[in-house]
């Protein structure tokens, strides 16, 4: 059994200060601990302490127009539920449903699943195709950061090591669509997630894929490719066909490099048309 | 730093948490603190939910818990669901459509359907709670009784 110390702020204040006892890696923070409370034993560095943000103030969602802000610690069952989400934001309701279990829902989060950075996160990719930014805050301050600066490799942030997530912020609701393929549909980690949305004020598309290295990407040549709302099925070849070649795809225990670059070709024309077919599409009636 | 009571309850019985080490999982407290065996330990990394429990009545996977995270929450595990109406509906159903072969997943099974009964009612299609069914791994594969299992609770549903 781990020895550790256990500390519960339900400040903010009191979270930072938390923060600052001992030495970098002697600190685990839990938000839903979902991804770090197994495995506790086989530390390189032992844990000296555990910093739970379950009592924080954070568990919030709101919506001013278009634009919705989620609490980091709300979990992604509450996020789910959430009456207009499906509606108004599909791919991020796609992918919220893509992360684990229900029961995993009921305690993992959005920005445990950003602190934690996996190539594989079903949540990071369609955040980057909605231009999501990262509300940070810190002993020095706040900062706002896009999550394509916020991700940087595997299990790699721009978070200080007294720095927290707060929230996230999703400026504008976007026709989207998040498509994944897996071993085992429920409860797996995806080979592929490809995440599409169309913005209505930019007047272009986000693409975005995950289950690549280190880290998920956009792909802007294959979202130049698609010139408006309701691309043509040569748009989409070429797309899909720039997108494959062009993720940072490699082989690992989950599937090979090639199969990976025929998945996200299909995956990714298969989601945009999705948007285009979905009520919330623009020129739907 | 917080007020919370160092203390939790378990199918409404009182836990002083002071005895308890604050790296226990929920699993091993219920398991062995508590002697609750009906909760099952796994795979013990969140893929199959046999060591489902529920924290203030929504299903949680026990073996991804710390105890000490939920100081004040009430804990219930499949025992405690017998005087449940809810749970009891779940209980019959698998009972009368022989939704079992070993049965250890059961409890994982009886538990999460009965969380999802309780956060979405009738609302949900039975199609859609077998669907959030996902997260809990019958290795007998004895899914087909268990879905006529929840078509049968979904119908009964009042």
């Amino acid at each position: 059994m781990p020895a550790f110390s256990f500390v519960q702020p339900s400040t903010t204040d009191e979270a930072l200060a938390a923060l600052r006892l001992g030495e970098p890696g002697e600190t685990m923070i839990v938000a839903g601990g979902t991804d770090v409370l197994f495995g506790l034993e086989g530390r390189r560095i032992p844990l000296k302490r555990v910093v739970s943000l379950r009592h924080l103030p954070w568990k919030t969602l709101s919506w001013a127009g278009e634009s919705l802000r989620v609490g980091s610690t709300l979990p992604l069952r509450t996020l789910e539920s959430d009456p207009d989400l499906r509606r108004r934001i599909p791919g991020l309701w796609q992918a919220v449903r893509a992360v684990g279990s229900v029961a995993l829902r009921h305690r993992a989060t959005l920005g445990g699943n950003l602190g934690r950075s996996s190539p594989a996160s079903d949540l990071i990719p369609i955040l980057l195709a909605l231009d999501s930014e990262v509300d940070i805050v810190g002993m020095e301050g706040e900062r706002s950061l896009p999550v394509d600066q916020f991700v940087r490799a595997s299990r790699t942030t721009a978070l200080g090591p007294g720095e927290l997530i707060r929230s996230v912020a999703i400026p504008e609701a976007r026709p989207s669509a998040f498509l994944w393929q897996r071993v085992r549909p429920a409860n797996d980690i995806s080979q592929v997630g490809v995440a599409v949305a169309y913005s209505p004020s930019q007047k272009g598309w986000r693409i975005a894929v995950g289950g690549v290295v280190p880290r998920p990407v956009l792909l802007p040549q294959a979202e130049r490719l698609l010139s408006g709302p309701f691309p043509g099925a040569a748009e989409l070849r070429a797309a899909a066909q720039e997108a494959s070649m062009r993720a940072p795809f490699a082989t690992d225990r989950r599937a090979t490099e090639e199969y990976r670059r025929q998945l996200v070709a299909t995956l990714l024309q298969r989601a945009v048309r999705a948007v285009g077919a979905h009520p919330s599409s623009p020129g739907v009636p | 730093m917080t007020a919370s009571p160092a203390r939790l309850t378990v199918n409404a019985v009182p836990v002083d948490l002071t005895t308890v080490p604050v790296g226990e999982r929920l699993l091993d407290t219920v398991r062995w603190r508590l002697g609750l065996k009906g909760t099952k330990e796994g795979c013990r990394t969140g893929d199959c939910g046999a060591c489902t429990v529920l924290i203030d009545g929504r299903s949680v996977l026990s073996c991804l818990t710390l105890t000490h995270e939920f100081t004040g929450a009430a804990v219930t595990t499949v025992e405690g669901l017998e005087g449940d109406p809810t749970g009891a509906r779940v209980r019959a159903a698998f009972e009368k459509e022989g939704a079992l072969q070993c049965g250890y997943c059961t409890p994982g099974f009886v538990v999460a359907l009965t969380s999802l009964l309780k956060e979405r009612g009738a609302e949900a299609s039975a199609e859609e709670l077998a669907e959030d069914l996902g997260g809990n791994l019958c290795r007998c594969t004895g899914y087909a009784a268990i879905v006529r299992a929840v078509r049968r609770v979904h119908g009964e549903m009042p």
